[in-house]
């Protein structure tokens, strides 16, 4: 058996390039031959083709031969084949679970389709598509992401819709009671000729609930409502202790986990020593890396439940996908 | 008269029921209590609810690495909930 095998081979070897030419076939390799559709004992040269096609409507020097050399030939229809799409890859349409990103970041994840008035968008963290609140709406966001060597204008695939700021520790304070009072306290300092001047500044940010925004797709034909791997979103479900999840993201593709803890508060590191404050997360074990922000968090029936947007090693923090839909105004 | 009376005999279901909110604290109000000091200690990083090695509901108060003085200083139970302290490691948008 082995001799024959390895002789197979060599004949194989000597006629493949000649078996390339004749059309529709895309693969040749040595097989176990197929008859009435069950495999027999008789080892076979099998031809993949795009399309199984009659001898009639074949050509002469397209049609591949019954025997190779007293080598019998098999031709099987395996269609097309493709090189399997990595989701750092370029996707036109594109599903959630791929690589994405607002032009000045690096790269995170398309979590999934959603509606907002009426019009298909895609949801991904603020982090990801407004750059952590340092965005203007309209800017454009790139599938592929910038660090998966997306580009403008060529990978220029959405424009920022609109976005949940997140409030950081320590930023100039929005309050304007206490802006109006160190106004006045500083026109004060003026008075007495001091150059000393306040400002006012959080000492607690409020609570985050989300880091989510959207993106309208330059093209409506760009859009794939399904998430690589996993496949079309079936509605949405509340998150709750002991739940299995999954997710399909840039940097770890398909992974799985489970529910560990509800009602999270969480300080989250952002670039650049920023930290925020979120309450009523989603706590999950290890499952994602960086680049896996925005993915779409699903349970075992496929319905919604979160938005993956932080962690650590062996940590997972998710928002509730209720809170995502609320603050955003959108639909599945 | 008679109102008076029908007035009393409904109060009285409510009062009973208001009792007995205020004798037993749900964790998640006890949670909410305590989690800005949990996070204010050098360390902590996040306050959950989750389970316990024995499967009760439990206080979990996340810290980004070992820092034996935040241990010490955080109780094993908390107005009946157990409080378990995990490193989840420090926490990064990514």
């Amino acid at each position: 058996m082995a001799d024959d095998l390895n002789t197979i081979r060599g004949i194989l070897k000597s006629n493949r390039q000649n078996l390339f030419k004749r059309a529709n076939v895309v693969a040749t390799g040595v097989g176990y031959k197929e008859t009435g559709g069950a495999r027999t004992s008789t080892l076979c040269i099998v031809c993949s083709v795009k399309k199984k096609v009659d001898a009639g409507q074949l050509a002469g020097q397209d049609f591949v031969p019954s025997a190779v050399a007293g080598i019998p030939t098999d031709v099987v229809q395996t269609g097309v084949i493709r090189a399997l799409q990595a989701p750092t890859d370029r996707f036109r349409p594109a599903p959630g679970g791929v690589s994405v990103g607002h032009v000045a970041i690096t790269a995170g994840t398309l979590g999934c389709w959603v509606t907002k008035n009426g019009q298909k968008v895609i949801l991904s963290n603020n982090h990801v598509l407004a750059n952590s609140n340092d965005a203007e709406i309209g800017d454009s966001i790139l599938q592929p992401g910038p660090f998966d060597a997306g580009s403008f204008p060529q990978d220029h695939f959405a424009n920022l819709t609109q976005f949940v700021p997140i409030s950081f520790e320590g930023e100039p304070s929005q309050c304007q009671f206490a802006n109006g009072v160190i106004a006045v306290f500083n026109a004060g300092c003026r008075v007495i000729n001091s150059n000393t001047r306040y400002k006012v500044a959080k000492v607690q940010a409020e609570d985050n609930l989300v880091d989510a925004a959207i993106a309208t797709p330059l093209d409506p034909a760009d859009v794939k409502d399904e998430i690589l791997n996993i496949g079309p979103i079936q509605g949405t479900v509340e998150g709750e202790l002991g739940m299995a999840i999954k997710k399909s993201g840039r940097t770890t593709g398909f992974t799985t986990g489970q529910i560990q803890q509800v009602d999270v508060s969480a300080n989250v590191q952002y670039g650049a020593g920023q930290i925020a404050l979120f309450t009523d997360q989603l706590l999950a074990g290890a499952m994602s890396q960086g680049g896996d922000s925005g993915s779409a968090v699903l349970d075992e029936n496929n319905r919604l439940t979160g938005l993956l947007f932080a962690g650590s090693d062996t940590t997972t923090i998710i928002n509730r996908i209720e809170n995502v839909f609320s603050a955003l105004g959108i639909s599945l | 008269m008679k109102t008076i009376v029908l007035s009393i005999v409904l109060i009285i279901p409510l009062l009973a029921l208001g009792d007995e909110a205020d004798m037993s604290t749900s964790i998640q109000e006890v949670k909410k209590q305590h989690e800005a000091s949990f996070l204010d200690m050098p360390g902590v990083v996040s306050v959950g609810i989750g389970l316990d090695p024995n499967g009760h509901q439990a206080i979990i108060v996340g810290l980004d690495g070992s820092h034996p003085e935040t241990k010490a200083k955080i109780p094993a139970i908390l107005e009946d909930f157990p409080v378990v302290i995990q490193i989840v490691g420090p926490l990064k948008a990514q």
